[in-house]
């Protein structure tokens, strides 16, 4: 993986603004969403006077391990950003997000109250969902590509992978935090779940990190798009995420949530069968047959 | 700072507490989260956890059984923060002020930034006053030096009953 100056600058300049987008990103789905529901809604840099503001709260912990794993988690996610934006190895992205995202668990175990407890497990049993689905997308990838370096991706995954993308939506909806599968963080279930005993900066802490997590799956869905042309390339992946992302939202207006175990039974389930079937066609395409 | 003030004004998210109201400003304070209302549009989120929240807003005359309660849920709410009384019943006590169980208002129990008159106070009542507190809170940033005078002053004014 060698890189030049001007390839390094990209990365960084990359992993400063991937987060600000998808700060602006949960702003237009505000927005959005209102418009939707027939209201005008926040203004789209809501999701940063969100952030801010619990900076500047004054900070209030129930113990110090709560502190502890929000840094973890925040740091874990930015990590797995980096090294998607660096074009490192899609596996390294995945496992290094998902112990930030099983940090963020023990976070929430770590307080004793009843509603951090329940969206702590909520939490997990979305893990035990998404996270086997998401792998063996990842699988499917360096199985067509013979690679898991993000980098040495030169040509658009889509064609060969178009079931993959349909399933990472699944995985989308989850990380998203959206209907039908909010279960960690219903809020008027079980008020906030995993981030009920959080408050002021180190709520804005573990939201940051949600904002590298959700920055993660969006770089991952980016790469299905590729073009020589850098400004066609550009387009063509901020389209993919646009339409993911409004595809995500529609799902969201218009279903109630469902059940944790309809959860892992439906997204197990069409996810591992959606990539299954995906690994079949290129491998029978590989053989000549179709 | 000026950004964090500014932050502070634009992303208030509420808590309702109901300390014993006939739930007829409590119907109002929902009706402010409708599409009709939109408080959204001002930023404000209804949290219901007063870890999260920065504006509580509470209906009813506070009953003594309530008012532990209310005084837990406001001391849980990280600083800084906004306390606003909706309805004539949360101001003053109104008809139950002189019942036996009851305090008389929530300014017996906790400090209270602006009182929202009304039998139900209406929710564009409820809008103002909540705008209202947010301006007070706006002059308190600006006029006072430091952050810690003015976390302080609501609890120089609390008064106990």
């Amino acid at each position: 993986m060698s890189m030049d100056l001007a390839g390094i600058l990209v990365s960084a300049a990359l992993f400063i603004f991937a987060p600000i987008g998808v700060g602006l990103i949960m702003g237009i789905d505000r927005k959005v969403t209102a418009h939707m529901q027939n209201r005008v809604g926040p203004p789209i840099t809501q999701a940063f006077y969100d952030l801010v503001k619990l900076f500047g709260k004054r900070p209030m912990l129930m113990n110090r391990g709560q502190a502890v794993f929000a840094v973890t988690c925040l740091m874990m996610q930015a990590m797995a950003l980096a090294v998607l934006v660096a074009g490192g190895d899609l596996l390294v992205v995945f496992f290094v997000s998902g112990a930030g995202s099983v940090a963020f668990v023990l976070g929430a175990f770590s307080a004793r109250s009843p509603y951090s407890y329940f969206g702590a497990q909520r939490e997990l049993l979305q893990i035990l969902a998404y996270e086997p689905v998401l792998l063996l997308v990842i699988l499917l990838i360096g199985y067509d590509r013979g690679s898991f370096v993000v980098g040495g991706i030169n040509s658009s995954l889509l064609p060969s992978l178009i079931l993959a993308l349909l399933a990472l939506v699944i995985v989308l909806v989850i990380k998203l935090q959206k209907s039908p599968y909010d279960i960690a963080t219903a809020h008027q279930e079980i008020v906030s779940g995993p981030y009920v005993e959080y408050s002021g900066p180190y709520l804005a802490v573990t939201k940051l990190a949600n904002w590298f997590e959700t920055a993660v799956i969006l770089g991952i869905l980016t790469l299905f798009f590729w073009n020589g042309n850098v400004a066609i390339s550009v387009a063509g992946k901020a389209s993919i995420v646009v339409i993911a992302i409004f595809a995500s939202q529609i799902i969201d207006n218009i279903t109630a949530r469902l059940t944790k175990e309809r959860m892992v039974k439906f997204t197990l389930t069409a996810g591992i069968l959606l990539v299954a079937v995906n690994m079949t066609c290129i491998f029978l395409v590989r053989q000549g047959v179709l | 700072m000026v950004l964090s003030g500014r932050s502070r004004i634009k992303s208030p998210w509420m808590l309702h507490f109901d300390t014993g109201s006939c739930n007829g400003c409590d119907i109002e304070i929902w009706a402010l989260l409708s599409p009709r209302y939109d408080i959204e549009r001002f930023g404000i989120l209804n949290k219901a956890n007063p870890k999260h929240a920065d504006i509580l807003l509470v209906t009813g005359p506070v009953t003594r059984k309530v008012e532990d309660r209310l005084r837990l849920l406001y001391e849980q709410m990280p600083e800084p923060k906004l306390v606003v009384a909706v309805g004539d019943c949360a101001s003053t006590g109104a008809p139950f002020s002189d019942c036996y169980n009851v305090n008389g208002g929530i300014g017996r129990v906790i400090p209270v930034d602006v009182f929202v008159p009304g039998c139900a106070a209406r929710p564009e009542a409820i809008i103002d006053g909540v705008v209202l507190a947010l301006k007070t809170w706006k002059e308190r940033k600006f006029s006072s030096k430091t952050k810690d005078e003015t976390i302080k002053e609501p609890r120089e004014r609390e008064v106990r009953n």
